[in-house]
């Protein structure tokens, strides 16, 4: 199984790699813009793994499509602006507070909105969540007007002395160019997509987690909480956006409808990778990521063409993902 | 099952009546109206019809599709472009782009059910089918690219090809009439062994294959039927609006109004799409107008943009939370407990 | 029996429908007339003397005449419509503060504000709203798509559209009466664009790199640049399109731009795409003479130089805009800031100065019967306008003004200075220039 799962990753790679790899005399004049269209594809596609995560996890615990996903990250990223302008937070140390605003945002909206319809049909499920988004995407409309707004981080372009290396942003690399804010937020999602995966390998809290979306009434039969835990996991998922809202402010900008392009990325990372799996998000949103920017390459202004289509071939061909496991 | 078959067929005589009485009751609605009170309630229909497909398939089959823009869209490009570069009347138009729809259903639909994509996937899988087409069409230049199509003016009403600019109640009558129709081709299926076989398939899939019938052709009949009635709702939706383009054929805005009506009307019933459309815009000029005119004691929300959004999303989330089964479901539930 | 309900309580919500429809002129927003000083002093007098029932006839105020306001107040573009829709409503203030139209006994404006939503479907239908609630004129739209519609709406029931914003030409191809353009099209964009890039350069610009939106708006635009480029030796090298409400990063795309080695990069595209294009050109360094915007929504505006702060710097912008060495216009800025906290950009100018164009109409008709504005709109002739345009405002046959061109701009010491043309020059352009010293 896991060998299998790991040849269908490699297959979908090199189905990329194929498109991608150009024909002889192409390689000379463009080697730069190839370099840099893997680089941003990889950086975008940290971020899409970690919104992708939370995602992942809702609709693989709790069987919702949530189509407030992009709305809860707008939110994060209206946050984290507010912190900065008002109280010159930076974005970064913001984190502390918008994940865990996120995380009882996203338990109030279970609590009150999701619980009611667990069981509803999916189509009543997902347009109650578009419904939320609605909401969401409004009040941010009333409460903040519509003018988009950004910020630029004070040390963005600036050298970093590091004792064995100096790092003078924006990094150089194969003739591509890497931001700071993009590293750092490419790092941090890693960083944080780890500690998911070990939350949910490793803890009591975890195993709960994985126990309610596998088999909920066995699950209830020795004694989780599955209730509970479906509240626990919806407030992870918000925390994983309210992470990415924060990460992606410093070189993304903030409006009513800012996140709203993040929810259907993850949705297809999230197939992708097969829903409720960590490691596939995060290898699906680099997929996806890369995929978007070679699109660009070979046939400009359709970045999300190429998406759609690998979309289409995972549903299709490998519906349970890259390291998905088999649908119930 | 056999009971409930026999229940439907009886019924039909009666959903008959209602279709005639309904119709007669629309009809009425140009008589004093504005102008533009008619094309409100002209666009109403036109994406209750819309609905009408997409229950077929969403509601009575129980495939639950969220990208029936791409069949809209379809139908709406199909009349554009055969009307503006062959000169084909848009009522041949509008038969050729249900073709086209329900041909385009066939092939995803085969392709979806032999892969066995169901709920949330089948879904996911319907949107990307939209996104792509609009995407496609967005830079297709036969198609108009991203600048669309607009539908040269005929002159006054021109009965061939379906404009009425100057009699806007026959535009009108035009899309009751299409929503008529629509309405007897799903009473026809309820009413036909087809229609129970996707009820079947809709309840158990399992069970109904071991009852002999096949799943994936129940299935493909009702995409394609839907399909079709999908898109004479966006063909006739070009010649309403004498324009189309990407985003207001294949848009996932479009998709999102097309499941809402029925939704909100009551998913798998035959009258939820019409009465979910007529809820949808009388709400929708309820909120519209209490932001732009509100009542006194409210003055300080006059002219807060996006506080009607807001509101109306706050309905919407209490309607499927209070009412899962829509408005009809919403009575059903009603008369049975005061009856009890 | 259940069903008959059923049946019942449907029929009974059709009828609800019509009932509802039936109440045609719910809906529309009475600020302006209310919130005008001269109008409530007109109606406080009105109520004083009410007793003396004699003379209450004679100082009862004439009508307020309805304008249409037409713009994306809700979704993606909610911040550029709802500048614009603030400066229509700040200009009927005004002009009702100074007694409304004299010619209509004093009557005074009343703004019914619209909601495309920045959708064309959405747009017609509100469009038919206002026509429905008795606007003798109305403005809009900012998007193209919806224009288009909206121009047709206005044309068939013959009420004057005045677009503020809205570049495509095919607008107004199809010959419409009743439909008024301020803003440069799509034609006069590129053609000017690549004249002050001509001139810019002293023709010393041979290649471009055109980085555009892929809707009609940055399609058309840079199809019309590439038109007029050859005439002056520019060709344009690169074409790379964009989805522009999509977006997250355009650093592959300004990649690939600079990979062909152009002279200057072109970018015509909406605000915040703008900065991400900006803030790609300035992480790569692109090797170039100059960035330089065509009808670029972000590169001119004050909000720009305030989001981006120093990198800013000398990015170029091809664009309409308000006459920023008029003090007159200088007193219009201050005041919507100061009015709405939010500062004042091109795009509300233009809504701003379409109800004053409209104000004049209204003035010169004696009327307010919609086929008396358009009448009067035909012969607008105003040369005391808050643009930056090298003439009066005043329309040829087919509805565009005829002095509606760009002026070329850039960011110089933090402030957005007029470049081109010479008449309108606040300082000479730093050329070769790019933030990064390419």
């Amino acid at each position: 199984m896991r060998g299998q799962s790991g040849k269908a990753a490699w297959a979908v790679l090199a189905v990329v790699a194929a498109v991608a790899v150009p024909q002889t005399g192409w390689w000379d004049t463009n080697h730069t813009v190839f370099a840099q269209a893997v680089i941003s594809g990889l950086l975008i596609g940290g971020v899409y793994s970690l919104v992708a995560m939370g995602l992942s996890l809702v609709f693989g615990v709790l069987d919702i499509i949530n189509f407030a996903h992009g709305a809860l990250m707008t939110v994060a990223i209206y946050a984290s602006y507010l912190l900065f302008m008002n109280y010159g937070v930076d974005p970064y140390v913001s984190l502390l507070i918008t994940v865990p605003l996120m995380f009882i945002i996203g338990v109030g909206i279970q609590r009150v909105a999701i619980n009611p319809v667990m069981d509803a049909p999916v189509h009543n499920q997902l347009l109650l969540t578009l419904g939320i988004a609605i909401i969401i995407q409004n009040l941010a409309l009333v409460l903040f007007t519509g003018t988009p707004r950004s910020i630029e981080l004070a040390y963005a372009r600036n050298e970093f002395d590091l004792g064995v290396i100096t790092l003078d942003f924006p990094l150089r690399v194969f003739g591509a160019v890497v931001s700071l804010p993009k590293l750092i937020a490419f790092v941090v999602a890693l960083l944080l997509a780890g500690l998911l995966y070990l939350l949910i390998q490793r803890t009591q809290l975890g195993a709960a987690i994985r126990a309610s979306a596998q088999e909920p009434e066995g699950a209830e039969l020795v004694g989780i909480d599955v209730h509970r835990i479906y509240t626990i996991t919806f407030g992870i998922g918000a925390a994983c956006v309210g992470a990415a809202g924060a990460l992606v402010l410093p070189f993304l900008f903030v409006s009513p409808t800012a996140g709203d392009t993040f929810t259907i990325i993850a949705f297809v990372v999230v197939v992708l990778g097969g829903m409720g799996s960590i490691p596939g998000a995060l290898i699906g949103g680099l997929v996806i990521g890369l995929t978007q920017e070679l699109t660009q390459l070979f046939v400009p202004g359709s970045k999300f063409l190429g998406v759609f289509v690998v979309f289409l071939a995972v549903l299709f061909f490998r519906p349970e993902g890259i390291l998905g496991r088999v649908r119930r | 099952m056999i009971v409930r078959l026999r229940q439907l067929a009886a019924a039909s005589s009666r959903d008959l009546l209602v279709l005639l009485a309904v119709v007669a009751a629309l009809a009425l609605v140009p008589l004093g109206v504005s102008t533009f009170t008619l094309s409100v309630a002209t666009a109403a229909l036109i994406f209750a019809l819309a609905g009408i497909g997409w229950n077929v398939l969403s509601g009575f089959a129980g495939q639950f599709s969220f990208g029936h823009a791409a069949y809209f869209g379809l139908g709406a490009y199909t009349v554009a472009v055969t009307f503006t570069r062959y000169s084909i009347s848009p009522w041949l138009g509008l038969v050729l782009g249900g073709l086209v729809a329900a041909t385009f259903g066939l092939l995803t639909g085969w392709i979806s059910f032999r892969f066995g994509l169901k709920g949330a996937y089948f879904a996911l899988a319907t949107f990307a089918l939209a996104e792509l087409l609009r995407l496609t069409f967005n830079n297709f230049d036969f198609v108009g690219a991203s600048i669309g199509i607009t539908i040269p003016l005929a002159g006054g009403d021109s009965w061939g090809s379906l404009q009425f600019e100057d009699t806007p109640a026959l535009r009108y009558f035009v899309a009751l009439g299409l929503v008529a129709l629509g309405t007897l081709i799903v009473i026809a299926v309820t009413k036909s062994r087809l229609g129970s076989r996707m009820l079947a398939v809709r309840e158990d899939e399992d069970a109904a294959a071991s009852l002999g019938i096949n799943p994936l052709r129940a299935k493909l009949f009702a995409i394609a039927i839907s399909g079709f009635i999908t898109a004479l709702a966006g063909g006739y939706y070009a010649m309403f609006l004498m324009f189309v383009d990407s985003d207001l054929a294949f848009g996932p805005s479009i998709s999102v109004l097309i499941l809402l009506r029925p939704i909100i009307g009551g998913v798998g019933t035959i009258w939820g799409p019409v009465l979910g459309a007529g809820i949808l815009s009388v709400l929708g000029e309820v909120t519209r107008s209490l932001v732009r005119d509100p009542p006194s004691f409210l003055n300080a929300i006059e002219g807060v943009n996006g506080l009607d959004q807001v509101l109306f999303g706050l309905i919407l989330v209490v309607v499927i939370i209070r009412a899962p089964d829509g408005v009809i479901g919403w009575f059903r539930r009603f008369r049975s407990r005061s009856i009890t | 029996m259940r069903r008959t309900t059923i049946y019942l309580s449907l029929l009974l919500s059709l009828a609800l429908v019509a009932a509802a429809c039936g109440d045609d002129d719910a809906g529309t927003t009475t600020t302006a007339a209310a919130e005008s000083p001269a109008t409530t002093a007109a109606a406080a007098a009105a109520t004083t003397q009410a007793p003396a029932t004699t003379q209450a006839a004679s100082t009862e105020p004439p009508d307020p005449i309805l304008i249409g306001s037409l713009h994306p107040l809700t979704g993606g573009l909610a911040g550029a419509g709802n500048r614009m829709d603030n400066a229509a409503r700040m200009a009927v203030d005004e002009i009702n503060a100074a007694g409304g139209i004299a010619s209509l006994g004093g009557a005074p404006l009343e703004l019914a504000s619209a909601d495309s939503t920045g959708a064309a479907d959405v747009g017609a239908s509100e469009a038919e709203r206002l026509i429905n609630d008795g606007v003798s004129a109305f403005i809009g739209t900012y998007q193209s798509a919806v224009t288009t519609l909206v121009a047709a709406i206005a044309e068939r029931d013959g009420v004057p559209l005045v677009i503020d914003v809205a570049v495509a030409d095919s607008i107004l191809d199809e010959g419409f009466a009743n439909v008024f353009r301020i803003q440069p099209n799509a034609s006069s964009m590129g053609a000017n664009g690549a004249k002050f890039l001509n001139e810019l350069g002293g023709g010393n610009i041979k290649t471009v790199a055109y980085l555009h939106d892929d809707t009609s708006f940055g399609v058309e635009v840079s199809a019309a640049f590439a038109a007029a480029a050859g005439q002056y030796g520019i060709e344009v090298i690169t074409d790379i399109p964009y989805a522009p409400f999509s977006v997250t990063d355009l650093t592959t795309e300004m990649a690939q731009a600079a990979a062909g080695s152009p002279d200057v990069i072109v970018v015509t595209g909406y605000y915040n795409d703008g900065l991400l294009a900006a803030r790609a050109a300035t992480d790569l360094e692109v090797d170039v003479m100059a960035i330089v915007g065509i009808a670029q929504g972000a590169f001119h505006t004050p909000q720009f130089v305030e989001d981006f702060g120093a990198e800013s710097e000398l990015f170029f912008n091809s664009n309409y805009h308000f006459n920023s060495s008029d003090p007159k216009v200088a007193a219009v800025l201050a005041k919507f800031e100061a009015e709405f906290d939010d500062a004042m950009d091109t795009e509300a100018m233009l809504a701003y100065q379409a109800i004053y164009v409209i104000a004049d109409a209204l003035e010169r008709a004696g009327s307010s019967d919609p086929a008396d504005v358009r009448a009067a709109l035909a012969t607008t002739d105003i040369t005391d306008h808050f643009l930056a345009y090298p003439g009066p405002i005043t329309f040829d046959a087919t509805g565009e003004n005829i002095n509606a061109e760009p002026v070329l701009m850039q960011v110089i010491d933090g402030e957005v200075q007029q470049v081109f043309p010479l008449p309108l020059r606040e300082t000479d352009p730093v050329f070769p220039g790019t933030p990064w010293g390419g």
